[in-house]
């Protein structure tokens, strides 16, 4: 059925513009990883290598903003990873962190690279800002305490000491002699 | 006086790195810290949370300190 107001949407519907394609804004991503302790140190420069190339494969030219060298650190808690049907619990990794500029469509590709790479520990990948993003800042003391309990008798008396009138060597001897003739 | 130690220290963005900043904003057993506590306004109380969580995840924070 055609009414007047048909028409009038169908109108309204042509005039409007059809939903163009968002352009692929390049984004501002971040990727944390922890590799495995125990790949040789002077392999890890290649693992970091691999992800960088997958990384620059997908963006085309280098878009690297800042990059954090992986450093071997403590976990909070063990992990444990399966290979095969062997279960390896890790307590430290080497940290590093990439980041980066590309457009959305590297996440997919970055993830299933990184969950294939047997060094990789454990990544996370992090939407973030060009800035730097670091707290200039270190984290606050605990404040200092004013102690009311310390001993303040034995500088004072040093002071008195100081103060009196000093005592030629005379009259200390004839204060001697007095005390031995008794 | 607040307590909001990110707007006192002039902080804009939430690193989940910076691990002894957030240690300002979890209990000694590892939990958050409600707002209530932190002093934090809403945008940076949720800013923060994301930021321990990633941190829990990638072993930087810990989940339960016993």
């Amino acid at each position: 059925m055609v009414t007047e107001e048909t028409t009038l949407l169908d109108a309204d519907l042509a005039a409007t513009l059809p939903i163009e394609e968002v352009p692929a804004e390049p984004r501002i991503y971040e990727i944390g990883y922890h590799i495995i302790p125990t790949v040789k140190e002077e392999d890890i420069e290649k693992t970091v290598g691999e992800v960088r190339k997958v990384i620059e494969s997908s963006t085309g030219k280098a878009a690297f903003i800042a990059e954090g060298a992986p450093s071997l650190l403590k976990l909070a808690y063990p992990m444990s990873v399966r290979v095969g049907e062997k279960y390896t619990e890790y307590d430290r990794g080497y940290f590093g962190w990439i980041k980066f500029e590309a457009p959305a469509s590297i996440v997919a590709i970055l993830n299933d690279s990184l969950k294939a790479n047997p060094s990789i520990l454990r990544f996370v990948i992090w939407r973030t800002v060009r800035e730097d993003t670091r707290a200039k800042i270190k984290a606050p003391t605990l404040r200092e305490v004013k102690r009311v309990d310390t001993i303040k008798s034995t500088p004072r008396r040093a002071a008195t000491e100081e103060s009196a009138v000093p005592v030629s060597e005379e009259d200390l001897e004839k204060a001697l002699k007095d005390i031995t003739s008794e | 006086m607040s307590n909001n130690i990110l707007t006192q220290n002039d902080i804009q963005y939430i690193d989940y790195k910076d691990t002894d900043l957030l240690k300002q904003f979890i209990s000694p057993h590892g939990g958050l810290v409600s707002r209530k506590r932190s002093g934090l306004t809403a945008k940076q109380q949720r800013a923060v949370e994301a930021a321990v969580k990633v941190a829990r995840f990638m072993g930087l924070l810990p989940y339960v300190q016993k």
